[in-house]
């Protein structure tokens, strides 16, 4: 029991020194902020929801015949989705709770102490506590309009389910680390449930009607729904003793990589050779790739403006979706653009490159990836042709102009990023740099058009975007140069900063 | 080329790490730094090497001082720590961009990394793995290596022995005489270990709280000498 409440002492160290308190408070206003819109947004439609269950009317089965009873029937039909979008979402999203067990293994600690303990503290996810926000209101009415026990029955039967879908994912997440075969397992089980709904071979609103209604009906049965729950403890418990081993928790089995040599784009010297070393970087690195595979998705975004009538022949709406288009990659990889090389800042600085060398080939790779992004979105074109126009004028731009501003930013005050870590809430290398980047990368081309449509037509004002972009990318060497310039006055504090994170 | 450092300081708030007023090493001397943690050693090459900016003084490599220039780093070879290495390649992409650098064609390069064959004992070359799945002693190696492929004037080592096996401590040692008796490299290093370093060394310079403490000619008696030094402090 004293190990117990030690370990629980040094989790509570744990938090209390984690980075998050000391990464930047603009950050943390930031996110704060965004906690309060969501959670605000959950606890509105909470109260709300009995409302809009109220309004949908179905089989002209009128709410004031049957009362509060026939909301929650309403209600039942669809918690079953509601359960499997948690789940998705959870399952992308939530962390599993990880201690450092390592350091532990070799004390005189039950290994049982240290799973439970693991256990309990996954219940202090937010992804738990966020369906209070939408329940409880919805809740308070229940009891104020169904018999006790039926409101009592029902309420803790969803509480018993939130934390039983909470066990069930630890488990299923854990499984998927351990072996590749539960991760196609659950994507085939995904899969194989969508198809029994879209071809609505399964009635899902009956099924999850026939799972919740009892709960109100039979209130006792709420019990069954803690067994359950207790059930999944203590398979996770299980499975946690089991698989607490080093060799299975450190899963630091390297994977194979194969010897990739000069490319293409070392026939330009030192700088495409550097270039490419930014692309392997790219490519063998989470969170890296996932910018890159962002970057893909945002071409079809043109897809939901183009085509709609609303926007048709707004050139400023076209040319907003442009710049995000063939920008992306510029905007989203460029922000941390010295961060990513924080591991190894003291080797470039020791080795005979040039700064300039090294801003040169970070725009190698940024002008490849807008070209490839601007490759893509040709068939735009289907939808007008001043659209193609638009798109290569904000190409050029982004490029000629955009790509310097992205560098400039990304080279104040940079921070280490991790490349080892994932995507998901990861804030590394985020500063106020990275805030205000959006303004100038945005304002600067509205600006120019907004000009220019004083004199010219907005045609016009497009090739004069254009031919900004094109006088930019003529001046490469100079801004190259400035930033070179203005980076060697930096280094020194950078590289520290680097070395001491 | 010879390494000469004049008047350098740099401290931390109120804490001095490095205050060296003159210290000279001539082209071909092997050159070794002792002094328990903290004493300033890894803070003083990389002042050497640009790496940090100093409060005053200059440092040389050849005849020009190394701040803002490029040229010494085209004969300098270096390896502090893991900073220097590049994770998410393989040892041989390393090699190849390090060799690149400095201009050495494929041929010369494989011909180098031949030389390394003992060194890496089958460990770091074609295995498929990054340097950063790499041990901390494999890291090294190829750190190691990497300073030296493009035949460096100056090598500038740090703790060159730590997290190394045995084996691999031995013929680092014999490597290190030969770069120094053949081709006549210029070589600073720094170490806890004693032994190792009065075998490699020449010469001997003892750090403590930054300063120099002691500048001693390597004899049958260093090793005696810098024991009693420690044992006592």
């Amino acid at each position: 029991m004293k190990a117990v409440f030690q370990l629980l002492r040094i989790n509570w160290k744990e938090t209390l020194r984690s980075p998050i308190w000391h990464r930047k408070a603009l950050v943390n206003v930031f996110l704060v902020l965004m906690f309060l819109y969501l959670g605000g947004n959950l606890l509105a439609l909470g109260i709300v929801l009995d409302n809009i269950l109220m309004s949908i009317s179905v089989d002209g089965i009128d709410y004031k015949t049957y009362g509060s009873s026939w909301v929650l029937r309403r209600l039942n039909q669809y918690l079953l989705y509601y359960f499997f979008a948690d789940f998705i979402l959870r399952y992308f999203m939530q962390k599993l709770p990880t201690m450092a067990i390592q350091p532990l293994l070799h004390l005189p600690i039950r290994r049982s102490s240290i799973a439970h303990l693991m256990l309990v503290k996954s219940v202090f996810s937010p992804f738990n506590w966020i369906h209070l926000l939408l329940l409880f209101p919805f809740v308070l009415e229940l009891f104020g309009n169904l018999p006790f026990s039926q409101a009592f029955g029902w309420t803790l039967g969803m509480m018993g389910t939130v934390l039983l879908m909470n066990y069930i994912l630890l488990y299923i997440k854990r499984k998927a680390e351990v072996s590749t075969w539960s991760y196609i397992g659950l994507v085939s089980a995904f899969v194989l449930i969508l198809m029994l709904d879209w071809f609505d071979w399964v009635d899902f609103n009956v099924v999850s009607s026939a799972i919740f209604n009892p709960l109100f009906l039979y209130p006792w049965l709420a019990v069954f729904v803690l067994v359950c729950t207790a059930g999944a403890y203590m398979i996770n418990l299980r499975f946690l003793i089991k698989n607490m081993y080093m060799s299975r928790i450190s899963k630091t089995k390297a994977s194979e990589v194969d010897y990739v040599g000069d490319g293409l784009l070392s026939k330009l010297g030192l700088v495409g050779k550097l270039a490419e070393l930014e692309l392997k970087l790219i490519w063998r690195n989470k969170r890296p790739r996932s910018v890159l595979l962002i970057t893909l998705l945002f071409l079809g975004y043109g897809l939901f403006v183009f085509p709609n009538p609303e926007f048709q022949g707004n050139y400023m709406m076209y040319m907003m979706f442009s710049i995000i288009i063939t920008g992306m990659f510029i905007l989203n990889y460029g922000q941390y653009l010295m961060g990513w090389d924080g591991a190894y800042f003291d080797h470039i600085l020791t080795r005979s490159t040039t700064l300039e060398t090294y801003y040169h080939s970070k725009f190698i790779v940024f002008a490849l990836v807008s070209t490839v992004s601007m490759i893509l979105a040709i068939p735009y074109v289907y939808f007008g042709w001043e659209i193609l126009g638009m798109l290569f004028s904000v190409f050029l731009f982004n490029i000629g102009i955009n790509s310097f501003i992205v560098m400039f930013f990304g080279s104040f005050n940079p921070k280490k990023i991790d490349l080892s870590k994932g995507t998901v809430f990861n804030w590394q290398g985020v500063g106020a740099a990275q805030f205000l980047l959006a303004f100038p990368v945005f304002g600067f081309p509205v600006g120019i058009y907004f000009v220019s449509l004083l004199f010219t037509s907005e045609v016009g004002a497009m090739l004069i975007l254009g031919g900004v972009g094109l006088i930019g990318l003529a001046g490469t060497k100079l801004w190259i140069r400035l930033l070179a310039s203005w980076l060697r006055s930096q280094r020194y504090e950078i590289a520290s900063d680097f070395r001491n994170t | 080329m010879e390494v000469r450092i004049e008047n350098i300081v740099k401290s931390y708030g109120d804490y001095q790490a490095v205050n060296i007023e003159s210290l000279h090493i001539p082209a071909g001397e092997s050159f070794g730094l002792v002094g328990n943690n903290g004493a300033g050693k890894t803070t003083l090459f990389r002042a050497l090497l640009d790496l940090i900016e100093t409060d005053s003084g200059r440092c040389f490599i050849g005849v020009k001082p190394t701040k803002n220039e490029v040229l010494w780093k085209q004969k300098t070879g270096s390896y502090l720590d893991e900073n220097f290495l590049i994770g998410h390649l393989l040892p041989e992409e390393y090699f190849d961009f390090v060799a690149s650098i400095h201009g050495l064609s494929a041929d010369d390069l494989a011909d180098k990394l031949k030389t390394f064959e003992t060194l890496f004992n089958g460990e770091i070359i074609g295995n498929k793995k990054l340097i950063r799945d790499l041990s901390k002693g494999n890291q090294k190696k190829v750190g190691i290596a990497a300073a030296l492929i493009f035949n460096p004037s100056v090598l500038i080592l740090d703790e060159p022995f730590a997290n190394l096996d045995p084996s691999t401590q031995i013929r680092l040692k014999e490597l290190l005489k030969t770069l120094k008796d053949e081709r006549g490299v210029t070589l600073l290093i720094s170490s806890h270990d004693l032994n190792h370093v009065t075998e490699v060394c020449e010469r001997i310079v003892l750090l403590e709280k930054g300063k120099i403490i002691n500048d001693i000619q390597t004899s049958s008696d260093t090793l005696k000498d810098l024991e009693d030094y420690f044992s006592k402090v």
